[in-house]
């Protein structure tokens, strides 16, 4: 079987299927690689604060654990899920390290991660979502940096993630109801932040 | 822009890293149920200690403590074996979280359970008698092992209140014999008309408790007499005069 039918054929199958066959042969892996390289990417630079280069090195090292781990995946969670809960592990462990952990303020980021924290920032401050939108990317942004890690990964995995609940639970290893209670509380500080921050009268 | 899935599929390949064994993982599962369910036997084992020190603490006896009911339970209480049990309550939380799903349980209702699971273990312990067989053990053979006689001891040596323990070390003549206490200090006992309890037969050797009234520096009225080791009730009554 040539190269490239083979990755057509993987690229049609699921990503537990994707598992099963990583551990056979790599080319498969990298499939799996490729489908969550953008979003990994794009979760670590929100909850950490890191160069591009940086956060690429970690995502390979994340990778890597992945792989390494790959037989021991829990087949009673999605894979994504088991993916991020590795990612989650190990941008902690790296905080732990450097003691470093927000966000790199790429302003294009920050405008599109505003766009998907609208969902709770409108109901919270009455505002008009698309002045949130356009106006107060950058200021979200940097009230979400100001929030402890815990509230902030969060806040990013329910609003910009947009995981469930259950999903959230699995990844930071949490009760279901222990998550919702941490996300009441993320959006009272984000709020109290927002309000020192002045966000509501800009 | 970096083709990262390419360099760590590259890495992967160059450096020949393979995933870890599904043993490795099953292995790992394996462990950390097993010191769960350890901590859970260990927590049994601690309130099946609990049950017995309760069921055998004398209790009678707290009349001699005038009423200082704190005193009395300090001393009876077996607070270390209940903390023992609480503390490995913790530790079966502990690997219980470690377990694949056991982060979607509340701490709280993880420890209750784990504490609920230890007491019924304790107390099919206690009924089928394997602790009294483990105290009398670990006193025989650990030397560092008190066990009740900790407790005992305490609470036996308080003269002032009519308690006393020790080996007879010499019969003077029926009713009288020399007792050394737990302390080593000799003191001249009158047992006339007093009660022996389980069956004992006063002799040289013999570790005894007395119940009574302390008559001199060194002398001492026994009403009562009971075995060191072993129940006040075991076995019949005897009067020795």
């Amino acid at each position: 079987m040539s190269q490239m039918p083979l990755h057509t054929l993987y690229n049609q199958m699921t990503d537990e299927e994707l598992v099963r066959y990583s551990l056979h042969d790599e080319n498969a892996f990298y499939i799996l690689m490729k489908r969550y390289e953008p979003a990994l990417l794009r979760y670590i630079n929100r909850i950490m604060q890191a160069s591009r280069e940086e956060a690429e090195d970690l995502l390979q090292e994340i990778f890597i654990k992945v792989y390494r781990n790959i037989n021991g995946f829990d087949i009673n969670l999605k894979f994504s899920t088991w993916l991020y809960r590795i990612a989650h592990n190990e941008v902690i462990s790296q905080y732990r390290k450097n003691r470093r952990y927000r966000s790199s303020l790429n302003i294009d980021d920050a405008v599109n991660d505003s766009r998907l924290l609208v969902n709770f920032l409108t109901d919270t401050f009455n505002m008009e979502s698309d002045y949130l939108v356009r106006e107060m990317g950058v200021e979200v942004k940097k009230v979400l940096e100001k929030l402890a890690p815990k509230y902030r990964d969060v806040l990013v995995l329910r609003y910009l993630e947009e995981l469930s609940y259950e999903e959230i639970s699995d990844i930071i290893q949490k009760p279901s109801g222990s998550v919702a209670t941490l996300l009441n509380r993320a959006k009272e500080k984000f709020k109290k932040l927002a309000e020192q921050y002045q966000l509501e009268r800009k | 822009m970096r083709d990262i899935s390419r360099e760590v599929l590259d890495k992967i390949k160059e450096e020949g890293i393979v995933p870890r064994p599904k043993r490795y993982f099953i292995l790992r599962r394996s462990t950390v149920w097993i010191l769960f369910c350890f901590s859970i036997i260990l927590g049994s084992i601690a309130c099946s200690t609990v049950i017995f020190r309760v069921k055998n603490a004398e209790w009678d006896l707290f009349h001699h403590f005038k009423g200082n009911l704190l005193e009395f339970l300090l001393i009876y209480t077996p607070y270390f074996w209940g903390i023992f049990m609480i503390f490995f309550s913790f530790i079966a939380y502990y690997y219980f979280r470690q377990t694949q799903g056991g982060y979607r349980f509340r701490a709280i209702t993880i420890i209750i359970l784990s504490l609920l699971i230890s007491v019924a273990g304790g107390m099919g312990t206690y009924s089928a008698g394997i602790t009294e067989r483990m105290e009398t053990v670990f006193e025989e053979k650990l030397p560092f092992y008190h066990g009740v006689s900790f407790h005992s001891r305490m609470v036996w040596m308080s003269p002032d209140k009519g308690l006393l323990a020790g080996r007879i070390s010499d019969i003077t003549k029926s009713g009288s014999f020399l007792l050394n206490d737990l302390d080593g200090n000799e003191w001249h006992i009158n047992a006339e008309g007093a009660v022996w309890r389980g069956r004992l037969t006063p002799s040289t050797g013999l570790e005894i408790k007395l119940i009574g009234t302390r008559i001199g520096p060194n002398s001492f009225r026994a009403d009562e007499v009971r075995p060191w080791h072993g129940r006040k009730n075991r076995g019949a009554k005897d009067r020795h005069n």
